[in-house]
């Protein structure tokens, strides 16, 4: 059978009432999803690294968050032109995202440089450590925005968004370590970590449940919006990947470890079924996403 | 001046003629319908009514589109309409999930009608679309330019559109709407859009 050309898909939405946003969803678009999830997480492992003192941990931070940048630049239709993102910091999220990830990869490089071939324990380094935790805040904050400034799918329209994001590229970050410690690097610094990971798991598990209670009540493309996610064709992942893998997993194991030791083989397993979860709730929001009908 | 739009939907038929005619004036490539006429039924029977509603840019006073365009691709020419310079687009597609009408299209690869051929009028019309950008309605600001109306206005064969400035109130768009009760779509987003529907 002959495949369906994606502009033939797109005709055919045209057709529906109410029509998928496919763009940063479905081809290319899994690259921007990609991107929002690497980049989050990256910049969250950074700012625990940072405290923590995880040399591991800043390298990965970086590295995630610089494959992010390649993949939100692979994305778009016309790369070569990035440069260009940078001119509507006044009202683009897209724009102030760039120059944070800029800001975080440049300065968390060379960081990393001095870190590793000189120096780092000098006034230099400490500006620049300061201003890598700024770039790292700034990508994990603006991600939320850039959905929720989007005025045509309703299910993203909410200041809920930018918060849930946030929740999830802490968590992603404090996975991240996690994950490094489960395969034995630095297995005591992220010790700390592990009541943290387990508040965010429970805390996001109760703005994910607010989030699509609200967004029931936001009118109808947003309630079926909700449903697509519950009972429709995002289900599968969502249930799987956001529910199972990222919140009950997490929650259950980080409340065992509480009472008795978690070995590192189930840490690791921990770490990374809950950066799976973080991956599948991007995906699962931006596939949900609908056009309000037309006409009105 | 502030142009604008008036589409009559008891004098719309439904034909497409107009998303035809935008077709071809704007040799768009498949895929990209900057214009399209959508059937809305309604009621119960026997009390059923079928709708013709043409759908396009809405060339929005305030829109939510050049807000989030993070290059000022998208941009606003002072006599109202919504534009975008293909140069400086990205391809981000961020305005496309910023209209709430959904009206914007992205041409991910260069396309014909005919697979393996170009035809002359194809050779001659794409050299106005890129790959990798995002295009829509403009008004047919070319024929503005020449002192012409948009193709679909000027080709709509029961003269259900009428186009004009709304910021005259002795326009017959402004006579219009307000004579016969011209109303926009979704108005609750603030989006004030210079296209105005009257009642079928
Ligand atoms: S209809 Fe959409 S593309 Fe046109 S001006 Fe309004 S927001 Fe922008
Ligand atoms: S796709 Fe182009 S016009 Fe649309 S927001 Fe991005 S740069 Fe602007």
């Amino acid at each position: 059978m002959a495949r369906t050309e994606p502009f033939q898909i797109r005709i055919a939405d045209l057709r529906e009432r109410y029509r998928p946003q496919r763009e940063w969803a479905e081809g290319r678009g899994l690259l921007l999803i990609l991107a929002h999830f690497l980049t989050g997480s990256g910049a969250g492992a950074w700012l625990f690294a940072v405290p923590l003192g995880s040399d591991p941990g800043l390298v990965i931070g970086f590295f995630l968050a610089a494959l992010g940048a390649v993949g939100h630049l692979l994305f778009l239709g016309r790369p070569e032109r990035f440069w260009r993102m940078a001119t509507r910091m006044g009202s683009s999220w897209i724009s102030r995202g760039l120059v944070g990830l800029s800001l975080f990869l440049v300065t968390a490089f060379i960081y990393l440089v001095l870190l590793f071939v000189a120096e780092h324990k000098t006034t230099l380094g400490a500006i620049l450590l300061a201003l890598s935790v700024l770039g790292a805040l700034w990508t994990i904050i603006y991600k939320g925005f850039v959905w929720a400034s989007s005025k045509g799918i309703p299910l993203w329209n909410t200041p809920l968004v930018p918060a849930l994001y946030i929740a999830y590229a802490l968590r992603g970050g404090a996975a991240v370590l996690i994950l490094l410690a489960g395969l034995g690097t630095q297995l005591g610094a992220v010790e700390p970590l592990e009541p943290i990971k387990l508040w965010l798991a429970v805390s996001t598990a109760v703005l994910v449940l607010i989030y699509l209670e609200v967004m029931r009540g936001s009118g109808m493309t947003a309630l079926r919006s909700v449903n697509l996610l519950l009972f429709g064709k995002v289900a599968l992942p969502f249930y799987v990947g956001a529910v199972l893998f990222g919140l009950i997993v997490p929650i259950g194991i980080g409340s065992f470890a509480y009472f008795d030791h978690v070995p590192s083989g189930l840490l690791a397993l921990v770490g990374l079924l809950s950066l799976l979860g973080d991956l599948s709730i991007i995906y699962c929001i931006a596939r949900a996403g609908l056009y309000r009908p037309l006409p009105a | 001046m502030r142009y604008g739009m008036v589409i009559d939907l008891k004098k719309c038929i439904g034909c497409t003629g107009c998303a035809l005619v935008c077709k071809t004036e704007n040799a768009t490539p498949p895929g990209i319908l900057w214009l399209r006429v959508v059937k809305q039924e309604s009621g119960k029977y026997p009390q059923v009514r079928r709708v013709s509603v043409p759908l396009q840019c809405m060339h929005c006073a305030e829109p939510p589109c050049l807000e989030v365009c993070p290059t000022g691709a998208t941009f606003q020419h002072p006599n109202g309409i919504v534009d975008i310079d293909a140069e400086q687009c990205v391809g981000c597609r961020y305005c496309m999930m910023a209209c709430p009408y959904d009206q914007r299209f992205f041409l991910s690869a260069e396309r014909t009608y005919f697979p393996g051929h170009t035809t002359p009028f194809e050779q001659a019309g794409y050299q106005r679309h890129q790959a990798g950008v995002v295009s829509k309605c403009n008004f047919c600001t070319p024929r503005l330019n020449r002192g012409l109306e948009p193709a679909c206005v000027a080709n709509c064969m029961s003269r259900a559109r009428t186009f004009g400035d709304l910021d005259e109130p002795n326009s017959e768009v402004s006579k219009l709407i307000r004579d016969r009760g011209g109303y926009q779509l979704y108005p609750e987003l603030g989006t004030n859009p210079s296209i105005y529907y009257l009642p079928p």
